[in-house]
């Protein structure tokens, strides 16, 4: 199940791992839709295709990408901050 | 030499194969694959025969009724290739740091084994997948090619819907941010990662066998088949050539510029294929009738029933192998509803399905011989990219960044 929560320092992080394409950059562009301008966004993802997917998706909305990390074997976290704020 | 310049040959190989590679110079490399598939195994570069050689082979096992000669897993042409296929996305994978073994959720596995059983109803009808349905079949200039086309299109936009209504519908139940239970992800479960993971490495270590059986009972020709499997997996797994994303978002959907970029990989792939594919048929290298299948009405619903399936599933036929050498259990799930429904819909679907629908097997050279079907195919693949970049242009989509 994805999971969608906000973190003690308020960044909101969006868990899709396990999820193949298109559901990250679904539920990315759902989830950026939920939070305020200028939040930040953690999306942690496991399909390798997501890594440029999920950042142009949010590129082409208007939102900044402020990098995509891997986090271990086949794990990456995508930061994104909303647009506006 | 000095060390230092091995050092820096080693960075610049590892750039090549961590970053991903662009889908215009696979559907180049794919191509020749194909030609070259033609020179060693007088056939296109295919996938599902090796899915009925498993499938088969399964059900004689289970059955207990003793091996069937007419098709082995280790000298198959296609089941070997598939094998490479599996091996060399694994390799691919593993020197990206892409590997891991990755579970899904249940309904996840539910819709890729659902996905492949659609799947393998649609290869059935359309005489083969996204490759010896479509790409290979145009690329042995045979018209069944052509037929599939329209039904992808169809088809992958119809599971665009229903993947689109699929996510609304999870992220509904989600709310934000319920933070009392916003807590840590809860842990994966071990049993099925475990068991999954196991079956995972004994496919992946079963493609790695494969080679070497493939050389051991068929010698270098079997080798060669092997190699351009292990070729096409190392590809396909760096240019993420999926051809699920490719029909699913064509029309406009979540990933519409990569699907795009993969059309137009493909309109390249038919195009260099098939000029040495009509070469080789035109010297005489291989039958002019090879590789060309029946092509009618059922090749479209055909083409239908794949698109859908290989959205549901998430992967193609070559999809679901590429994903299994990576890690992910899901491409398992649909490349197990793949064999266990396809030899069925191969020995008992499709006579019936030709007899009522009919069809013709009709090579691309009745217009005007090899020069009238190389045009044709020339045309088709410069239609076809300047159609689905006028898709983008009109969605203002940026297809290269």
């Amino acid at each position: 199940m994805v999971k969608f929560y906000r973190r003690d320092d308020g960044t909101y992080v969006l868990d899709v791992r396990g999820y193949t394409c298109p559901y990250p950059v679904i539920f990315t562009r759902k989830a950026l839709s939920r939070i305020e301008p200028g939040g930040l966004l953690e999306v942690v993802i496991d399909n390798p295709p997501s890594c440029e997917t999920v950042p142009d998706a949010a590129k082409s909305e208007g939102h900044d990408v402020l990098g995509v990390e891997q986090r271990g074997q086949g794990v990456w976290i995508i930061r994104v901050r909303k647009r506006g704020g | 030499m000095n060390w230092s310049y091995i050092q820096y040959l080693l960075d610049t190989l590892r750039k090549v194969v961590t970053r991903p590679w662009p889908e215009w110079l696979a559907g180049l490399a794919f191509g020749l694959v194909n030609i070259l598939f033609f020179v060693v195994a007088f056939k296109p570069f295919t996938i599902y025969t090796g899915i009925y050689v498993w499938g088969s082979t399964l059900k004689d096992l289970i059955a207990g009724s003793g091996l069937d000669n007419a098709y082995n897993v280790f000298t198959n042409f296609t089941s070997v290739s598939d094998l490479g296929l599996v091996a060399g996305a694994f390799i691919a994978a593993l020197l990206a740091g892409e590997y891991r073994i990755r579970s899904a959720s249940t309904g996840d596995y539910l819709h890729a084994l659902t996905g492949g059983f659609i799947m393998a109803l649609g290869v059935a009808l359309a005489w083969g997948c996204n490759w010896g349905g479509f790409l290979s079949a145009i690329t042995a200039l045979s018209l069944h090619g052509y037929a599939m086309l329209p039904g992808l299109i169809v088809g992958g936009f119809l599971g665009s819907r229903y993947l689109e209504w699929r996510a609304e519908r999870m992220l509904r139940a989600i709310e934000l941010p319920p933070l009392e239970e916003a807590v840590a992800p809860r842990p994966p479960r071990k049993g099925i990662v475990s068991v999954g993971g196991v079956i995972s490495s004994l496919i992946i270590t079963l493609a790695f066998t494969g080679g070497i059986a493939a050389y051991a009972l068929g010698g270098g020709r079997l080798l060669a088949v092997y190699a351009l499997g292990l070729t096409v997996g190392f590809i396909i797994q760096r240019s993420r050539f999926c051809f699920a994303t490719a029909f699913r978002d064509l029309l406009g959907g979540p990933e519409m510029a990569r699907s795009i970029r993969l059309q137009v990989g493909i309109a390249i792939a038919m195009a260099v294929g098939a000029t040495g594919v009509a070469l080789l048929k035109y010297m005489g290298f291989v039958d002019p009738e090879a590789y060309v299948k029946y092509v009618g009405i059922s090749n479209f619903l055909g083409g239908i029933l794949f698109g859908f399936g290989m959205v549901i599933a998430g992967s193609c036929a070559s999809g679901m192998l590429w994903r299994i050498g990576e890690g992910h259990l899901k491409a398992l799930a649909a490349l197990l509803g793949a064999v266990l429904t396809y030899p069925f819909a191969k020995d008992y679907l499709r006579p019936v399905v030709l007899e009522l629908l009919g069809g013709y097997k009709v090579p691309l050279t009745v217009l005007g011989g090899y020069g009238g079907a190389l045009a044709l195919v020339y045309l088709t693949a410069i239609a076809w990219a300047t159609f689905v970049l006028y898709l983008a242009y009109r969605r203002g989509v940026k297809i290269y960044g």
